[in-house]
């Protein structure tokens, strides 16, 4: 690796990794310290490859590590929990004062791992269908059916605060 | 609003105080100096006194016993006024996995040997040693530590540290192989022929494409242990793709010891020649349980007799994991003792 590889891994690192810690919480539902090991390990990964991929878009790489090892520790973490808890703790305690913005957080976290994934990946990183389809290796299809379903339930949830608010 | 707008302001709602922090380069960095380091050690630890040194008498409990032990490091810890002071509520507060009572391993990188097992032990820990023939570093400076420093551990656990040495015996001519690839890589056991029978036990069956990587190693893994590797051709020297370690005796006894702990930590046996054998995934150090570490199979050939056979991370990823774990299977199911 050469001071110039360096110094431009330096610039990618200043650009780009507040953006990836910011989406791993996002996709991975976790704790900023847990998602800062997930974006070091993926960054790890991008710097031991930085040569070769610098000139090779390595932020679309990052992103797809980070999201995949974000979902996949969102996954271990839900099997754990419900394995810790003979009963899920699918039923927060709905405390009436929730925000929207909270209650829309709390049911993006309930959401499968990929689904979320996908939801963040459209509507908080604007990535178009075809290039969350790609980050993800699924279709296009899986990408819009994922995104309707997840909004739907995200909707439903939506209206119940605003019946109930009205 | 409409369902997609709301969602955008949440999400960035929810992390608008998130920042990378500045030392994340570094950190990064580190990280990657480590896994250079961890093929490096996991090929050449052969040149390594492993020596477990003794546990303080009170912390003797072990990662078995994980609720007194937390509790007995948390007051070491504090007493000493080492960084790790911090300790024990860490492991609780990540909501990742089941909480576990232990101490953040303090970061060693960089410090002198006899620093590093003073504080460690200060910490409550087991503190091995693995030697290391290092281009860069100082000798006698730690290089390389697991488990990660800033990760936590149980007390009583074992913390290795990577020690720089100096240039192991210079190479020998009789190393007798052409493009014995790494002059620094040991040949304890000298020519081991078609490199499949070292220890006492044969290996009946490797993946295919792999050779011998000439070299192998004695006692690298507690006395009476025996090692060596396989490779793709073309492997950087000093990588592995399979490494295979004997134990008999003593560190055959630890190495009984070490598939307790594996089932005590939750792994199920397979079976291997009407033997249980652990295929697991363990951590750099070899002790724990951990997913997307090094894919190992580990059994007791026969009484007295353990086998290990480590698969290279890198490795595995490209077999993928189904086909690693059944090539460690097969390894596993074709290695005999040799009569």
């Amino acid at each position: 690796m050469t001071e110039e590889d360096e110094a431009a891994f330096d610039e990618f690192l200043a650009a780009r990794s507040t953006a990836l810690l910011r989406t791993a919480i996002l996709v991975c539902g976790a704790s900023e310290s847990d998602a800062e090991d997930m974006v070091q390990n993926a960054l790890e990964k991008v710097y031991r490859h930085w040569p070769r991929i610098r000139h090779d878009n390595p932020e679309a790489y990052a992103r797809r590590v980070v999201v995949n090892g974000a979902i996949s520790k969102a996954r271990r973490r839900k099997v754990l929990r419900e394995i810790t808890f003979a009963q899920p703790p699918e039923t927060p305690v709905e405390s009436p004062d929730l925000g929207l913005r909270d209650v829309l957080i709390t049911e993006l976290r309930k959401l499968p791992a990929r689904m979320r994934a996908v939801l963040v990946l459209r509507y908080w990183e604007d990535l178009s269908e075809a290039e969350t389809a790609a980050l993800l290796g699924c279709s296009v299809g899986t990408v819009k059916s994922q995104a309707a379903r997840g909004l739907a339930r995200v909707r439903a949830h939506m209206e119940n605060l605003e019946g109930a608010s009205a | 609003m409409n369902v997609e707008e709301a969602l955008r302001d949440a999400m960035a709602a929810e992390v608008v105080g998130v920042q990378a922090p500045p030392s994340l380069g570094q950190a990064v960095r580190r990280r990657n100096r480590r896994h250079v380091v961890r093929f490096r050690v996991a090929g050449v630890a052969v040149l390594a006194a492993a020596a477990a040194v003794a546990v303080p008498v009170a912390l003797t409990a072990g990662p078995g016993a994980v609720p007194d032990a937390g509790v007995l490091a948390g007051a070491g810890a504090t007493g000493s006024g080492t960084p790790a002071a911090s300790a024990s509520a860490t492991a609780t507060g990540s909501g990742d996995t089941v909480a576990v009572p232990g101490n953040v391993v303090p970061d060693m990188v960089g410090k002198s040997a006899a620093q590093s097992d003073a504080v460690l032990k200060e910490a409550g820990y087991t503190v091995r040693v693995t030697k290391v023939v290092s281009d860069g570093a100082p000798a006698g400076t730690v290089v390389g530590q697991t488990p990660a420093p800033g990760t936590t551990a149980p007390a009583g656990a074992a913390v290795t540290i990577i020690i720089a040495t100096a240039a192991g015996p210079a190479p020998s001519a009789t190393a007798g192989t052409e493009g014995a690839q790494d002059p620094s890589m040991p040949q304890d056991l000298g020519d081991l022929g078609d490199g499949r029978t070292l220890g006492g036990v044969h290996v009946g069956y490797l993946p295919k494409g792999l050779e011998w990587g000439k070299w192998s190693g004695k006692d690298g893994f507690g006395k009476r242990s025996y090692t060596t590797s396989w490779v793709e051709p073309g492997l950087e020297p000093g990588m592995y793709s399979v490494q295979m370690v004997v134990y008999r005796k003593e560190a055959a006894e630890q190495f009984a010891k070490r598939l307790q702990s594996f089932a005590a930590q939750g792994a199920k046996p397979v079976e291997i020649g009407g033997r249980k054998a652990y295929l697991v995934s363990l951590s750099d150090g070899g002790e724990r349980l951990n997913d997307g570490g090094t894919p190992t199979i580990a059994w007791t050939i026969a009484p007295g007799v353990g086998v290990e056979v480590m698969m290279s991370p890198d490795y595995a990823a490209k077999l993928g994991k189904a086909v690693a774990d059944k090539e460690l299977n097969k390894i596993a199911a074709g290695a005999t003792l040799d009569k």
